[in-house]
């Protein structure tokens, strides 16, 4: 039996697939201030007997959390000698231009905890000045001395990323003489220039890394002994898994990693019906998540950030806006109608609730326009009050000229705007054409939004899953183990190099494979590579993806191709044919396929769509519309209708058909007569 | 209150059209950073991107830099009158960085690019980049201009076509690439610009598409209504009448004493007007601000004081505005008066207002900060010709109402970031960065401190090194607010061996291998009084060092 099980801020979503095929789905409330416990009642509640599990893996928001919250370890932070303020001065920018109160991100270390090292390498890897052993340790244990909540030492000096020796010569100075601290060094979290991003980089790493060993630590222990022998891994934020105890060396890549598991399984359930190019788009109660991917892999980002900080690691590229179900919908004091980025949140939520609330929300405007059922709702779980909503909504209505029910359907167009305009920015903006994609919808309130976002996109074809409302979950079980490396190495293309070239790639890919390999996983390694490239002089790189190619394969001119159409692509523009060219840095991607693959199936029934309801949608109204559960395979849904399926309702708009597929995925096309060209 | 009918655009279309706009305008600011071959604009982001409607008001503009994007529209104007837009085609531009013609100080180079529709104009995509080095005395900055011309090539608006003038090695491009010293670096910068403004033209033409065209000028044209009622509101809330604030330079560089910038704020209804009478005379050296500079620096006083956050800067907020200041002043000068170091007289035209300002409504202002710009250059002529380095230097934010001001930060009206310690160690082999930190107890005391200054030392690694820079401060500290300290004031000096040099604040000198250049900028004034400070603030700063 194979189990994933994912911890998120509210619920814990559990899916088990038997040896059998038998898929078996559960949901417990989460326990905050102890995930692990909420995630073995999740395990105790399926009536799942540990021992004769062969595969669990496990996502949780620990260490996003730690970071959140501030409840990582103490950091002592190393630096070169004159760089001691780096992390609070960071980059001298503001993000709010106008913002006269403005604040900066709060590091996660204090400025007390930072020691310099007496040392110097320029940034052709030279030594100006030789690092000072001694020194470095006398002033880290003047700290250690005075205060002795130290848990982790971070270590970053300038120019590592070309020559990492005096980082690692204080690493193994600290770990030989204080071996009760974790160590993380830069150059092992993110060979990359820019120290401000390195240096934050290193320090959140070492900030969380001891909170995840402590967690996974006791969970695993648990979970043994409750008879688990089985494999256990742990969800990253690149869409892949490790092995518990790969976590031990890269903590920070568990940040993100839920959002990054519903990717995968959007994007596995959306290749069994044989869409490799999809938009994922999760739309929650305060949030939506986008992400683009092709031909069946997520695009992936070389650096995030978390609460302001930067992180360079590579994670699935998700853009978030602020619009969910919960998402307040208001008119600014220019009378322009709003909604979000506030959200009514849990509590009191959308006033429709009958929890107090008293502002306006997207779940309130469906309510009243009547894409959302007041008797159905998440399968009729929750008693949902109209007349409430309703009242919420008039004084907009009021102020925009509308009816209650003109209002809300304009409100959630503007929150579909605000979706549109998340998708563009990883889309358009990126240079891809949406049109070359199918819209996947998931989380509660998605479907509801999909078709109509997909039309303003020009995309004609919408994706649903079955089971959405665990599709993280799921998304574990489905992904690979995954593990990146990246090494910054500054060479012209030119054909003199491309021995050096090849060379480089090759021997990042080995690091890639060969990590996998230390953590015990055999198998075929799957390898992907790319490069980080620019015209010289340029500060910034575009990724170009290399694909599977093998090294013999990239000749200077063949990679000089691929880097001239990826620019154009997202810059709309070329520099004269023969500018140079060059790579700064090399990255491969090593994955492991975890065994066989899951599928994620629904048990629908029904053959015939027998009840009708009335809606308003988009200015027109719809009287009779068809309504129903979902559907069973092949069963025809001509919009307008809506489809209710348990965590979500589905809104088939008018100008939409479609059926439940044999991979048991709802796919909607807009009629031909309506679609773009 | 405005009904949902925006003449006959929806309520629906009217939020997603502006929210697609400000988009496009942000996507431009980005393409062009990350395009861009200078450190100045693609580490330090000096530059700016906004789309025009057709009469060329700003409709929607990147958050970039504050000064450049006051007076977008202001800077267009003459370029208008030059050539009408009517007489524009595919592939024009418009060109202009002349002071005396609406435009701010040479480096800041303006190119407008019309956005045509089926054959209609419907706006224009705009971009303004710091340019490294346009020519003149001096590589990067010529502290001792005594008139415009010494500053650099100037760029009289104009209309130009891309692929006549400029692409393969256009007329237009050798013209600028002959007399500029890091042609590579500057000639991609300006490729970048154009590069970000056709972004800007696809953006709107997609949008075109999607809506019509009509719908899409319809809704230009609201959105400057919108932002201008939102400004009225904003202005209705603050109590009638005249308020007076005046700060002063330290002196001219050349022994002129304090000059003073006076402002003169009434608020009536939802009116404001700011008039600079009083200011000092235009004086001979490069602190001068141009009329298009002086009215930015005062648009953004006021946006950042007196609006919500979310309020989009456009040229309907100007309309509640109005902003004179005698010709021949310090703040609206004579030809030929040289302009390069305009940021020091605008920032105390920001500090003067703020001051006016805070009579009206204390609680939504701030102390007066370090608020200046330390233009740091340092130049060297090797054998394979000039590699100019320039930073852009803030310091202390002044404190609030309600918060210490912020340590180490670029000044209220520019916006640019460092420059990676590691990416100058790769463009720089002539100098090398030996510290970069606060300094501690620069910030004002009072109910919440100032922002700290920083300091940065540089060891020169090479003979035939110019070191160039402006900056203020130097002597005359920023004053406290409510009964706070004054912020700590700025410093430079070298260290040549045994012997220290002080500097000047206005400076342009040789180095020598193995000096060490300190640069210190200074803090922000304090905000009430300091035996208001609560315990816990001044406990954390002792204990982490911060004082």
């Amino acid at each position: 039996m194979r189990v994933g099980v994912e911890v998120g801020g509210t619920f814990t979503d559990l899916v088990a697939i038997g040896d059998d095929g038998r898929l078996l789905v559960t949901k417990v409330p989460s326990t905050p201030a102890r995930p692990d416990e909420g995630a073995l009642n999740a395990i105790d509640s399926a009536g799942i007997d540990l021992a004769r599990v062969d595969d669990l893996v496990h996502g949780s928001t620990v260490a996003t959390n730690a970071i959140l919250e501030r409840k990582g370890a103490r950091v002592l932070m190393v630096v070169t000698e004159g760089t001691r303020d780096i992390l609070f001065i960071q980059r001298h920018n503001r993000r709010q231009i106008y913002d006269l109160f403005y604040r900066k991100p709060e590091p996660v270390v204090r400025r007390r905890d930072v020691v310099e090292a007496p040392e110097r390498i320029d940034a052709t890897g030279a030594v100006v000045d030789a690092l000072d052993v001694e020194t470095t340790l006398t002033r880290i244990a003047e700290r250690l001395d005075a205060e002795d909540d130290y848990g982790a030492v971070a270590i970053c000096l300038l120019n590592a990323y070309v020559e990492p020796a005096h980082e690692q010569a204080v690493a193994d100075a600290v770990r030989k003489r204080f071996q009760n601290l974790k160590v993380t060094v830069s150059s092992d979290v993110c060979r990359e220039f820019r120290e401000y991003e390195r240096a934050s980089t290193t320090a959140l790493a070492a900030y969380v890394q001891p909170v995840i060993d402590a967690y996974l630590g006791r969970f695993g222990a648990e979970l043994t002994r409750r008879g688990h022998t089985g494999r256990f891994s742990v969800m990253q934020s690149n869409g892949g898994r490790l092995p518990a105890a790969g976590m031990a060396r890269s903590a920070i890549t568990a940040l993100f990693s839920g959002p990054a598991a519903g990717v995968v399984g959007a994007t596995r359930q959306a290749v069994r019906s044989g869409f490799g190019n999809i938009i994922t788009f999760d739309m929650g109660g305060t949030s939506t998540d986008v992400c683009l991917v092709q031909d069946g892999q997520p695009d992936l980002s070389a650096a995030t950030e978390i609460d302001g900080l930067p992180v360079k690691t590579p994670v699935i590229d998700i853009a978030t806006v602020g619009a969910g179900g919960g998402s307040l919908v208001w008119i600014d004091d220019g009378g322009l109608l709003r909604v979000g980025p506030e959200s009514a949140g849990a509590d009191p939520g959308p006033a429709c609730y009958g929890r107090g609330g008293q502002r306006p929300t997207i779940t309130d405007c469906h309510l009243v326009r009547g894409t959302i059922r007041a008797e159905t709702f998440l399968g009729g779980s929750m008693q949902l009050d109209r007349a409430a909503a309703k009242a919420v909504i008039a004084p907009v209505a009021d102020q925009l000229g509308l009816s209650p029910v003109e209002a809300a359907d304009a409100a959630i167009r503007v929150a579909e705007a605000n979706i549109v305009r998340a998708i563009q920015r990883i889309s358009t903006e990126r240079g891809h054409d949406p049109r070359d994609f199918a819209l996947l919808p998931f989380g509660g309130a998605g479907p509801m939004l999909a078709c109509r976002v997909a039309e303003d996109l020009g995309i004609n074809t919408v994706l649903v899953p079955p089971a959405a409302g665990v599709l993280s979950a799921y998304g574990l079980l489905a992904s690979d183990f995954v593990h990146f490396e990246s090494r910054t190495h500054q060479v012209r293309l030119e054909d003199g190099n491309a021995a050096e070239i090849r060379g480089v790639i090759a021997e990042v890919g080995a690091a890639a494979a060969a990590h996998l390999r230390d953590l015990g996983l055999d198998g075929d390694v799957g390898l992907k590579l790319g490069l980080d490239m620019r015209y010289v002089g340029q500060a910034f790189e575009i990724p170009v993806d290399l694909g599977d190619r093998a090294p013999a394969d990239l000749a200077p001119a063949t990679i000089r191709d691929l880097f001239e159409a990826a620019h154009h692509r997202v810059f709309e523009f070329d520099k004269a044919g023969g500018s140079a060219i060059e790579i700064v840095a090399f990255r491969a991607g090593a994955s492991v396929p975890p065994g066989v693959q899951p599928d994620l199936s629904g048990d629908a029934a029904v053959t015939e769509i027998a009840d009708h309801t009335d809606f308003h949608e988009h200015g027109a109204q719809h009287t009779g519309a068809p309504c129903t559960t979902r559907p069973g395979q092949g069963v025809p849904v001509t919009g307008p209708a809506l489809v209710e399926d348990g965590t979500s309702t589905i809104l088939v708009a008018d100008g939409w058909r479609g059926a439940v597929d044999a991979a048991h995925n709802l796919i909607l096309r807009r009629d031909e007569e309506k679609q773009n060209a | 209150m405005p009904d949902t009918a925006f003449n006959n655009v929806s309520a629906v279309d009217q939020a997603i059209i502006t929210q697609a706009l400000i988009a496009a305008a942000h996507e431009m600011g980005m393409k062009l950073i990350r395009s861009a071959h200078s450190t100045i604009v693609r580490e330090a982001e000096d530059c700016s991107s906004a789309i025009l409607d057709a009469h060329g008001k700003v409709v929607a503009q990147s958050e970039l830099i504050p000064l450049q994007l006051g007076s977008i529209a202001h800077t267009f104007g003459p370029c208008a009158k030059i050539t009408p837009p009517a007489d524009l085609k595919e592939g024009d531009f418009y060109i202009t960085n002349d002071p005396y013609n609406g435009g701010q100080h040479l480096p800041d180079v303006f190119l407008f690019s019309p956005i045509f529709v089926e054959g209609r104009l419907i706006g224009f995509s705009a971009t303004v980049a710091h340019h490294i080095d346009l020519g003149g005395g001096a590589p990067g900055l010529n502290p001792d201009a005594t008139d415009v011309h010494q500053e650099g090539i100037i760029f009289p608006p104009s209309r130009w076509n891309l692929d006549r003038d400029w692409r393969n090695d256009g007329a237009l491009q050798r013209l600028v690439r002959a007399n500029i010293r890091m042609p590579d670096h500057t000639i991609g910068d300006f490729e970048a610009q154009f590069a970000a403004n056709q972004i800007g033209i696809e953006r709107v033409r997609d949008l075109c598409a999607r809506h019509g065209a009509a719908r899409v000028e319809t809704a230009m044209t609201e959105m400057l209504d919108y932002a201008e009622r939102r400004m009225r509101a904003a202005l209705q809330a603050v109590p009638d009448g005249t308020y007076y604030g005046e700060d002063f330079l330290d002196d001219d560089g050349r022994g002129s004493g304090p000059l003073k910038i006076a402002a003169k704020v009434t608020v009536s209804g939802s009116d404001i007007a700011v008039d600079f009478a009083g200011s000092s005379d235009q004086v001979k050296v490069n602190i001068n601000s141009p009329f298009a500079s002086t009215v930015g620096a005062a648009l953004s006083v006021i946006k950042s004081a007196l609006t919500s956050a979310d309020l989009p800067f456009n040229t309907g907020c100007a309309r509640a505005v109005t902003i004179s200041a005698p010709h021949g002043s310090i703040l609206n000068p004579i030809y030929p008066a040289p302009v390069r170091a305009r940021l020091l007289p605008t920032y105390r035209v920001f500090n003067a207002v703020m001051k006016a300002l805070a009579q009206a409504v204390p609680e939504r202002v701030i102390a007066t900060g370090y608020d200046t710009t330390y233009a740091c250059c340092l130049s060297h002529l090797g054998p394979r010709g000039y590699n100019i380095y320039l930073e852009i230097f803030g310091g202390g934010y002044g404190a609030g109402p309600d918060n210490d001001g912020c340590d180490a930060v670029d000044s209220p009206l520019s916006n640019c970031g460092n420059i990676p310690i590691e990416a100058q160690d790769m463009a720089y082999p002539f100098f090398r960065v030996r510290d970069y930190s606060l300094i501690a107890g620069s910030g004002g005391d009072g109910r919440h401190r100032g922002g700290l200054g920083f300091q940065r030392v540089y060891e020169i690694a090479s003979d035939d090194v110019t070191f160039a820079a402006y900056g203020d401060r130097f002597e005359i500290a920023p004053e406290g607010l409510f009964g706070g300290s004054p912020g700590q004031k700025a410093a430079v000096w070298v260290q040549r061996g045994d012997t220290r040099i002080d500097l000047p604040s206005k400076i342009s000198m040789p180095l020598e291998k193995g000096d060490l250049l300190f640069v210190q900028t200074g803090g922000g004034a304090g905000y009430g009084v300091e035996t208001d400070r609560a315990e816990a603030d001044r406990a954390r700063d002792r204990i982490d060092g911060f004082v």
